[in-house]
C-alpha cells in the first residue's frame, strides 16, 4: 500500500517535470512515439491486442516487404508461406498447411445451379463459412440464397434473409455467389492489380496487396465481394487449417475477399464446399474444357441462363431448370 | 493544307467506323461459350492422385456414361438389417417378434396421393434380397437406380448424365456418384420441410 502511494507520488513528480520539457527532449519523445506508431502499423494497427514475440515481429516485418504474388518466384512463394505458417503458429498456436498450387492445365472451372432442385436449406452457406474461415462476428457469407416468387428471375425481387421452414410451397430458391466472370469488371477496377483471373478461370485476390478501396465491390454487378471491417473472428477449433494463399487463408483486416470456388479444394480435385454440402444435388461443378464433365452435360442438355448476361461479363455460373 | 486536314479527318472517320464494326466481332470471338464448345479433348486427370483413393464402398454402374463407365455408392452396406432373407424365411414368425419384424416404422409416402405404392411394387416377394421390376425381374439393391428409372426415367437420364444427383467429393478422378437412395428415402422420397442451416443478414448492413 505504501509502495503504491510512493509510486503515485513519483508519477506525479515525473508529470510535473514533463510539463517543463525542453524542445529537444520533446522532439526526442515524439520520434520515439513515431517509431512505436510505425511498429503498431506493421503489427496491423492493434498494439497490445496480439503480443507478438520478437520472432513474430520480424516475420511480420519481412511480410511487409514481399512482392505481389504474381511477381514472386516459386522460391519466394514458399518463403512467404513458411512465414505465414510460422505466424499462425505464434499468433493462434495452430499448425496450418498452406498451399500455393497453381492452376492445372486444360482446366476451366464452371458451375451450374439447378433452381428447380434447390430447397433453400442453406447447408451450402454453412459449409462455405466453415471452409473459408469467414468472419463469424459480422456473419460474412459468400453465398446468398434468395427465396423467389414464381416467374421472377431477378434475385433483387427475392427475399435474401428468410428464416423459416423451407421449402415454402410455390416459391423457389436461387443461390448467388461470385460468378467468376470471364470478363470480370472487378479486376479492371482494382487500382493496385491485387485481384486477377487465374488461368483456370477463378478470380482471386492477393490479400496483402489489396488496399481495401472497395472499387471492385462497386464494379461487381452481382454483389459478389465482401469486405473485412475487422480481423476475422473464428472460434479456434473451427479454423480450417487446410489453406491456400489465394483462397481461404485468414484475411487481414480491411481487405476485400470473395468466393474462389474453394481454390484450396478444387485444385486438389475436390468439389467446392458448397457443392459437397448440398443435400439436394442442386449444385453441379466441373471442368468446362472436359467434354465428358457433368457441367458440359448440363450446358448441352438443359435450359440454362446466366444472370445479367447482357452486361457482357461472361459469368461461368449457369442456372438451369429440370 | 485545308484539303489535307479534311482528308485526314475523313480517313480517321472511316477507320473509326471500321473499328466500330470490328470490335463486337472481336469480343464475340473471345466469348467463353466458343472456348467451351471448342474444347473436345477429354481431360486427363491422372495427375490428381488424391481423387483416386476414395475410401468408399462402390459398385460399377450398369449403365454407360458418355462412352465410359462410372461408379455408384453401394446401398446394401447402408441398410441396417440386410440381408433380408435372414428373417424372411419360410418359418412363420412368432407373434411376440412382430414389432421387430413387421417394419412398423416404415411409412410409405411414395406415388400419387390415394394411389401410393405398396411394398410388393418394389420388393421381390420370393427373392427377399432383391427388388423387383414390373416384369418380375429381380433388381439388385445396389443397382436400385434401374428400378427407380422405370418410372422416373427423366431423372435417370439426368442422373447418368450429371444434371441430377451429385458426385461424391471429387470433380476429378473416376466418376463416383450418389445412388438414388443415398439422398432420397425410397419409402418417402420427397425432401422434408425443415429449418435452414443458417441465415443471412439484410443486404444493406
Amino acid at each position: 500500500m505504501v509502495r503504491r502511494k510512493d509510486k503515485e507520488a513519483q508519477v506525479k513528480k515525473n508529470n510535473v517535470s514533463d510539463a517543463r520539457t525542453s524542445r529537444r527532449s520533446f522532439l526526442k519523445g515524439v520520434s520515439i512515439a513515431a517509431a512505436a506508431g510505425s511498429a503498431a502499423l506493421v503489427t496491423g494497427c492493434i498494439p497490445g491486442k496480439d503480443a507478438l514475440s520478437s520472432e513474430g515481429f520480424s516475420l511480420k516485418w519481412e511480410e511487409y516487404f514481399k512482392k505481389h504474388y504474381r511477381l514472386m518466384t516459386q522460391e519466394e512463394k514458399d518463403q512467404t508461406i513458411a512465414r505465414l505458417v510460422k505466424l499462425a503458429k505464434i499468433r493462434h498456436d495452430l499448425d496450418i498447411q498452406m498451399s500455393s498450387r497453381p492452376a492445372r492445365e486444360n482446366v476451366l472451372y464452371g458451375y451450374a445451379f439447378n433452381i428447380s432442385r434447390c430447397e433453400g436449406y442453406m447447408d451450402c452457406v454453412k459449409a462455405c463459412v466453415r471452409e473459408n474461415n469467414l468472419d463469424r462476428k459480422s456473419k460474412t457469407q459468400y453465398i446468398r440464397i434468395f427465396e423467389m416468387e414464381p416467374g421472377q428471375l431477378d434475385p433483387s425481387t427475392g427475399d435474401g434473409k428468410y428464416f423459416h421452414e423451407v421449402p415454402v410451397d410455390n416459391k423457389f430458391y436461387m443461390g448467388v455467389q461470385c460468378f467468376q466472370c470471364e470478363n470480370p469488371p472487378c479486376v479492371k477496377a482494382c487500382p493496385t492489380k491485387a485481384t486477377w483471373q487465374e488461368p483456370d478461370g477463378i478470380v482471386v485476390v492477393d490479400y496483402d496487396w489489396c488496399i481495401g478501396c472497395r472499387y471492385c465491390m462497386a464494379a461487381c454487378p452481382y454483389w459478389g465481394r465482401r469486405f473485412n471491417w475487422g480481423e476475422p473472428e473464428i472460434p479456434r477449433e473451427e479454423i480450417n487449417t487446410r489453406q491456400h494463399y489465394l483462397g481461404n487463408r485468414i484475411r487481414p483486416r480491411g481487405k476485400v475477399e470473395k468466393c474462389t470456388f474453394c481454390v484450396q479444394r478444387t485444385r486438389e480435385g475436390r468439389l467446392p464446399a458448397c457443392a459437397e454440402a448440398c443435400p439436394t444435388g442442386a449444385r453441379v461443378f466441373g471442368n468446362l474444357l472436359d467434354p465428358y464433365s457433368e457441367i458440359r452435360y448440363v450446358l448441352k442438355h438443359k435450359k440454362v441462363f446466366r444472370m445479367k448476361e447482357e452486361l457482357g461479363t461472361d459469368p461461368k455460373f449457369w442456372y438451369f431448370i429440370d | 493544307m485545308k484539303l489535307l486536314l479534311h482528308r485526314t479527318g475523313l480517313f480517321s472517320l472511316a477507320s473509326g467506323i471500321l473499328l466500330l464494326f470490328c470490335l463486337p466481332a472481336a469480343a464475340s470471338d473471345k466469348s467463353i461459350m466458343d472456348r467451351i464448345s471448342g474444347a473436345d479433348e477429354p481431360f486427363d486427370d491422372s495427375g490428381i492422385k488424391s481423387a483416386y483413393d476414395l475410401a468408399l464402398k462402390t459398385v460399377r454402374a450398369q449403365i454407360p456414361y458418355q462412352g465410359g463407365t462410372f461408379k455408384v455408392l453401394t446401398r446394401k452396406d447402408s441398410i441396417d438389417r440386410f440381408r433380408c432373407s435372414v428373417c424372411h424365411t419360410d418359418k412363420i414368425p412368432q407373434a411376440r417378434d412382430s414389432t421387430l419384424f413387421t417394419h412398423g416404422d416404415i411409412k410409405i409416402n411414395h406415388g400419387r396421393e390415394g394411389d401410393g405404392l405398396a411394398c410388393a411394387d418394389c420388393h421381390h416377394e420370393k427373392e427377399r434380397d432383391f427388388l423387383v421390376g414390373k416384369k418380375g425381374e429381380s433388381v439388385d439393391f445396389d443397382h436400385s437406380y434401374l428400378l427407380c428409372g422405370k418410372c422416373h426415367f427423366r431423372q435417370l437420364n439426368d442422373w447418368v448424365g450429371g444434371a441430377h444427383g451429385k458426385r461424391v467429393k471429387y470433380w476429378a478422378g473416376e466418376r463416383v456418384v450418389n445412388n438414388c437412395a443415398t439422398c432420397h428415402n425410397p419409402h418417402s422420397p420427397r425432401f422434408t420441410k425443415r429449418m435452414p442451416a443458417t441465415y443471412s443478414l439484410p443486404l444493406d448492413e
